[in-house]
């Protein structure tokens, strides 16, 4: 218990003291100044991530675990201003480890912006399901600069009471449809979308729908304003609410989106279904990032402790029951099934197997970073005024 | 001498706030729009360049800006024509007990978040909403109307419901240089109401119709939750455009577009001034 209050005393008076400093002398000269003015004590690792990520208050039990004190501040999910803050912002000073979409690892590395983990102070690194260490954006000139920390694969939501089974992303495109689909308002899903569309069922000629060249953005992007002139799409929808409200509400009858959206439909009592595309699944990893001020500061091993934690079991099968993200570890399920009390063992097996299952077959990552990415936003403002 | 001294010495942190949260950091994102992006240090450096600025005439941007400033004006005009009315009617016909009322009707609105009056208009408008419904039930037309949501329609309509108080208050302020002698004077000069408000009312009321203008325009203009929640596909505004602009670390771009806004604006406000007069809404307070 005294221990306890030691971590939180220093987290908190290190917290301040950052926040404070950095607010006087502004966020950019931060990064340069800072590092060297912060001394954390040993285990008090500072987790910048999105917000799905926080557990809340069953952060405390990796006190217990791996005496470390972790506290979770949510970075908002935008990859822009995380990347912005990194690099050139105060968030190498004030944070240790960040949970970020994948795809902006190799730009972070080649900025110095974060440094590579060493999985051999990863305990349970070997717990860790191959095909998750493949994901190829984890890594930059040889060294691990990602940890896959969150996965899952996405597809279409339908209501199969009125289209039957759908198997292919051509539902969003059909004529027949007009009106009656929508995609998510960001072009980091949507064109992966619809070029994982053109590749597998027109063979269009594109080689990674996650890292499209000039000419392949260009061919998808074409497509896309095509039929949105053509009143293909209902609307473009960001966020859970208007994700939800739109199938709930019968708005739409197919659209690309994240699989809770269906469990809530069913709570509503609509024949909603996920599909498993030909095409594959757009597959996304929410990795974790060593920041290179985490790593001056000495608090490298600290935060590979940290990481060993996640993977250890309890972040893994809480998170699952909490929000039905899956930590690709093995450590999960055990963990579920020897701690009833603490946690539903089936639905936990459940989910786990479910989005496991999802990877057998053919999956395209998630890019948030492509090498053209000013390019896709030059597109979508293109699409968004057509 | 001692009024004066004491009149700056209270005046002072106002002007002071002003200077530091307003005008200096506006004026770095004029000058900084002027400047490049260098990747070496993810920031911008000082090499002057027009590039930002040109950046907005490329892929179709002028157009969210001409759009956006579209719909403002639309919304703006929309909210003086119900506020005005309104306005009149609380000053000059409701007690005080119905004025109160009336007042708290306007301003029950703001006691919830933009994000939740949005979304509570997609319950209203939708396919399964509450219009559609009675429009079907009462069997004006057999299938739901798609254009009453995620169109312009929805989007002005949204603003509108937003941003009428703003419009409303400045009106009731303004309203109390109309002297009820004049209205008497014009009565028995053989005036009707409607000579009387065209002749007398609205030309006292200029300023705060300009002000009850100005606050909504600037509102709906930098507003984007309406637009996200209730437009169609893709649509946009200037500040989701500024959005997109700075998911991609294009900073000057984004000081750029903010740039042409703030100038945009600011003319108004000087010109607004300059034919309504806005500043004669504060001499009751002389």
């Amino acid at each position: 218990m005294k221990q306890k209050s030691h971590h939180l005393f220093s987290n908190l008076s290190r917290r301040q003291m950052l926040k404070m400093t950095a607010g006087s002398v502004g966020a950019l000269a931060a990064s340069s100044m800072l590092p060297g003015m912060a001394h954390a004590a040993g285990g008090d690792i500072s987790f910048w991530g999105s917000g799905t990520l926080d557990i809340g208050d069953k952060w405390q039990r990796a006190a217990d675990d791996a005496s470390l004190t972790i506290s979770f501040t949510d970075n908002g999910n935008d990859p822009g201003p995380v990347v912005a803050r990194l690099v050139a912002g105060n968030a190498n000073a004030v944070y240790d480890v960040s949970g970020l979409q994948g795809g902006a690892e190799k730009e972070l590395a080649a900025q110095g912006a974060i440094a590579p983990w060493d999985t051999s102070k990863i305990a349970n690194w070997d717990k860790v399901w191959q095909w998750a260490k493949d994901i190829p954006f984890l890594y930059h000139e040889g060294k691990q600069y990602g940890l896959p920390g969150v996965v899952n694969a996405d597809s279409i939501i339908y209501r199969k009471d009125k289209l039957g089974v759908v198997d292919s992303y051509g539902v969003i495109f059909d004529p027949k449809l007009k009106g009656r689909v929508a995609m998510e308002d960001a072009w980091i899903n949507s064109a992966i979308f619809a070029a994982m569309y053109l590749k597998e069922s027109e063979n269009a000629p594109i080689n990674e729908p996650g890292n499209l060249t000039e000419d392949e953005l260009g061919l998808v992007m074409e497509f896309l304003i095509k039929h949105k002139r053509d009143g293909q799409f209902r609307t473009f929808w960001s966020g859970w609410e208007q994700g939800v409200q739109l199938v709930a509400n019968e708005e739409v009858d197919a659209m690309t989106g994240w699989e809770p959206i269906v469990y809530e439909g069913r709570k509503r009592g609509l024949d909603v279904e996920y599909a498993a595309p030909v095409e594959g699944y757009e597959g996304w990893g929410n990795n974790l990032l060593l920041h290179r001020g985490a790593v001056e500061r000495g608090l490298g091993d600290a935060a590979h402790e940290f990481a060993n934690w996640i993977y250890d079991g309890y972040y893994g099968a809480h998170l699952t029951q909490m929000r039905g993200y899956v930590v690709p570890s093995d450590n999960n399920i055990p963990y579920a099934a020897a701690n009833p009390d603490d946690i539903d063992p089936a639905a936990v097996e459940n989910t786990v197997n479910h989005v496991r299952n999802k990877f057998n077959g053919k999956i395209y990552w998630q890019n948030t970073r492509p090498d053209n990415f000013q390019l896709y936003e030059e597109w979508w403002q293109k699409l968004r005024n057509s | 001498m001692f009024h004066i001294r004491r009149g700056l010495a209270l005046a002072s942190p106002g002007f002071l706030s002003i200077l530091v949260l307003g005008f200096i950091p506006l004026s770095v994102i004029v000058v900084w729009s002027f400047w490049t992006w260098d990747p070496s240090s993810y920031w911008i450096k000082p090499d002057l360049s027009l590039d930002a600025y040109a950046a907005i005439g490329d892929a179709g941007r002028w157009k969210v800006l001409v759009w956006s400033f579209g719909k403002a004006l639309l919304a703006s005009f929309i909210c003086l024509l119900f506020a005005y009315p309104a306005a009149l009617a609380i000053h000059f016909v409701a007690g005080p007990k119905w004025a109160f009322v009336l007042m708290a009707a306007f301003t029950v609105p703001f006691f919830t978040s933009y994000l939740i009056r949005a979304f509570s208009w997609r319950l209203v408008l939708g396919r399964t909403g509450l219009i559609n419904t009675w429009l079907i039930n009462l069997g004006i037309v057999d299938e739901p109307l798609d254009w009453l949501l995620f169109s312009d329609f929805a989007v002005i309509l949204g603003l509108v419901a937003s941003y009428l108080p703003f419009a409303m208050f400045p009106l009731l302020l303004v309203l109390r240089r109309v002297e009820p002698s004049f209205l008497a004077a014009s009565q028995d000069l053989g005036a009707g109401f409607m000579r009387t408000l065209f002749s007398v009312i609205l030309p006292l009321t200029k300023p705060g119709i300009f002000a009850g203008f100005l606050f909504v325009f600037v509102s709906a203009v930098g507003s984007s939750t309406e637009v996200q929640m209730l437009g169609g596909a893709g649509a946009s505004m200037i500040s989701i455009m500024i959005n997109d602009v700075m998911r991609v670390v294009n900073f000057p771009l984004a000081f750029a577009i903010s740039s042409v806004v703030l100038v945009a604006l600011f003319s108004l406000v000087i010109v607004g001034n300059a034919v309504f007069g806005l500043t004669k809404l504060f001499e009751d307070f002389k």
